[in-house]
């Protein structure tokens, strides 16, 4: 019987077992290196959303309207920022503006913030207390409703935040959680809609009759569902009152 | 070995195997980091945090995957042991990388909300009837707790406070720690990947564990199992090798290490008071049993090891039946004395002491 390498902690190793015990190193660093190359480059894209520091601090007038989630319908705009457009409001972190838009609901205010951008979805996450969100003066002129009856769509709820582009990757079901959390906190929720709903992808989305997203709707977050419900366009954006009893997961 | 407690008893064989495990992990870790996004032509990059979180994720993966293959590459290949010597730094390692990634995790994805993180962690999805859309977070909590317990109970000091047997049983949490890994992964990021590299790397690392333990498995299952009652055949007196030991399965699943020393033939237990490690694979290094895991010693007569250690294995009682080597049962306690049996014609040689490892 051939005397085999034996190797003892405490003892400097066989010679024979060395090249071995080097191989096996070497092959673990170039192992984990190699792997660990491979699953970083191997990440998918997470979109074009971001928080446009670079475009400065916007401000503007325009309309504030509950839809319950608060949305400002642009008069006065910018350089950026045209008359007409229409735009959800957001607090900093996982929080909405609820508290500060409900008693301006359906009056001029002016609103100040940095942009959130993610193609043609746009959110603005206004300044803490009044620098961010105060009444203007002014008559409020009427916002456009045109109902545009009842839609069967397929897509994603998500956080309107984090899908504009305060996270990136900002959906998906590794996103769940944060998303249910922003959602929580009162963060306006957005339909990613697989197909073109006229001509917009991104659907504001309330539960029916002008109602919060329903607790129901939760467990549907960030999976790719198909559920009818009633569209509506308030000004320049598109709300959609999804019927949670026909929501149904979609391959 | 040694008489007392300290934090670490290095030497530079655990310096070699925590330079060589740091270099991976660096390595892995630099590559992912700073090397593959300019491989990426994404428009705009992953948020750092989330790429941070996803790198330490991937790499406590990758780490816990080679320790678990480890184990049945070195019963398959007995110049794999070495690797086990120093493996439970790689695991106290692979708890801090992933207690990095949970870090990550929870001051991105659960923070800027009113609620504590923490709560939030547990109640922000509470989707439980369903598998896409589970809280897979709850597994990755599982995993990090097992792995700090494995950790935290690594020392010397809770294996003789535990006792070797329960010290082993709860470090089998290293598979529900795995497991519960697996099912965090692929109820969460493997869901939604686009690209599908790092699910085959996944899959391919979860299989070399299964298949790995499964060949060990199927290497070992033809170990012969003695009948139940007293004195039990191990072979034939000339099957016995010098310094080396033939391993024998009892009824009652214990093995019992039947070694050769100068001629004459002594049983201990196989399993090493340290770690349960097969002393039957080890070897007589200066008059002593040798464990191949960690180098604890022991006299093969009465199962002790050398002063001033205190550590002791059970012996048990051979006879010759013509040339057929029986062993009994019944363990004695251990350090208990048993003398040798010569084999017939085999020279004979007074031991000398052994010396402390």
């Amino acid at each position: 019987m051939s005397e085999k390498p034996f190797f003892v902690g405490y003892l400097p190793a066989p010679g024979p077992l060395r090249t071995f015990l080097l191989s096996a190193c070497v092959l673990l660093i170039a192992g984990l290196a190699g792997a660990g190359f491979l699953m970083g480059a191997a990440q998918d894209d997470p979109g074009p959303g971001a928080f446009r520091f670079d475009y400065g601090r916007q401000t503007v007038v325009g309309v504030v309207e509950m839809t319950p989630y608060p949305v400002i319908h642009v008069v006065e705009g910018n350089d950026r920022i045209k008359p007409g457009d229409s735009f959800m409001m957001t607090a900093g972190g996982k929080s909405g503006v609820d508290g500060r838009a409900m008693p301006l609901n359906g009056q001029l205010a002016q609103v100040s913030g940095v942009v959130l951008e993610r193609g043609d979805l746009y959110m603005m996450q206004v300044r803490g207390g009044r620098n961010g969100l105060q009444a203007a003066e002014g008559e409020a002129p009427e916002i456009a409703v045109e109902p545009q009856g009842r839609w069967q769509l397929t897509g994603e709820i998500c956080d309107g935040k984090c899908l504009a582009g305060a996270m990136r990757p900002g959906r998906g079901l590794a996103h769940k959680a944060c998303a249910n959390l922003c959602l929580l906190g009162d963060v306006p929720p957005i339909f990613v809609s697989s197909q073109p709903v006229l001509g917009e992808e991104f659907l504001l989305v309330t539960g029916p009759g002008g109602t919060r997203l329903p607790r129901e709707a939760y467990d549907f977050v960030a999976q790719y569902i198909t559920a009818e419900g009633e569209l509506t366009r308030r000004g320049d954006l598109l709300v959609w009152e999804i019927d949670t009893d026909t929501i149904e997961l979609s391959e | 070995m040694s008489v007392k407690y300290t934090p670490v008893q290095w030497n530079p064989n655990k310096w070699i195997y925590d330079a060589v495990m740091l270099a991976a992990v660096a390595a892995f870790l630099w590559l992912f980091l700073y090397v593959s996004p300019e491989a990426l032509d994404h428009e705009r990059a992953v948020d750092p945090q989330i790429h941070n979180a996803r790198a330490f994720g991937a790499c406590a993966f990758m780490m816990l995957t080679v320790i678990l293959c480890i184990g049945p590459a070195a019963r398959l290949d007995k110049r794999f042991l070495p690797l086990l010597y120093n493996r439970r730094h790689f695991g106290v390692m692979t708890t801090f990388v992933a207690i990095t990634h949970s870090g990550y995790i929870l001051n991105w994805y659960f923070n800027f909300s009113s609620s504590d993180k923490y709560v939030g962690l547990l109640y922000a999805n509470s989707s439980f009837g369903q598998i896409a859309g589970f809280p897979f977070e709850l597994f990755g909590i599982f995993a990090l707790i097992c792995l700090m317990i494995l950790a935290a109970t690594s020392h010397d000091f809770w294996l003789k406070f535990l006792t070797p047997p329960v010290w082993k049983r709860l470090h089998y949490l290293i598979y529900a720690a795995y497991f519960s890994v697996a099912a965090h992964i692929s109820l969460g990021i493997l869901q939604e990947q686009q690209n599908h590299v790092f699910t085959v790397m996944f899959m391919a690392g979860a299989a070399a564990v299964i298949v790995l333990h499964l060949a060990a498995w199927w290497s070992e299952r033809n170990d012969p199992v003695s009948k139940d009652g007293a004195w039990v055949k191990v072979g034939p007196a000339s099957s016995f090798r010098e310094g080396f030991a033939k391993i024998k399965r009892l009824a009652n699943g214990d093995r019992v290490a039947i070694f050769l020393m100068e001629g004459q033939l002594s049983a201990i237990a196989n399993a090493c008071a340290h770690q349960n490690g097969p002393l039957g694979e080890g070897k007589i290094i200066d008059c002593l049993v040798t464990c191949p895991w960690h180098g604890f010693q022991y006299d093969v007569r009465s199962g002790r090891s050398p002063a001033p250690f205190t550590e002791m294995v059970p012996t048990y009682r051979l006879r010759l039946v013509g040339d057929m080597v029986e062993v009994h049962p019944d363990a004695n306690p251990p350090g208990t004395y048993v003398d040798p049996v010569p084999l017939p014609g085999a020279a004979t040689e007074p031991t000398p002491e052994g010396e402390p490892a």
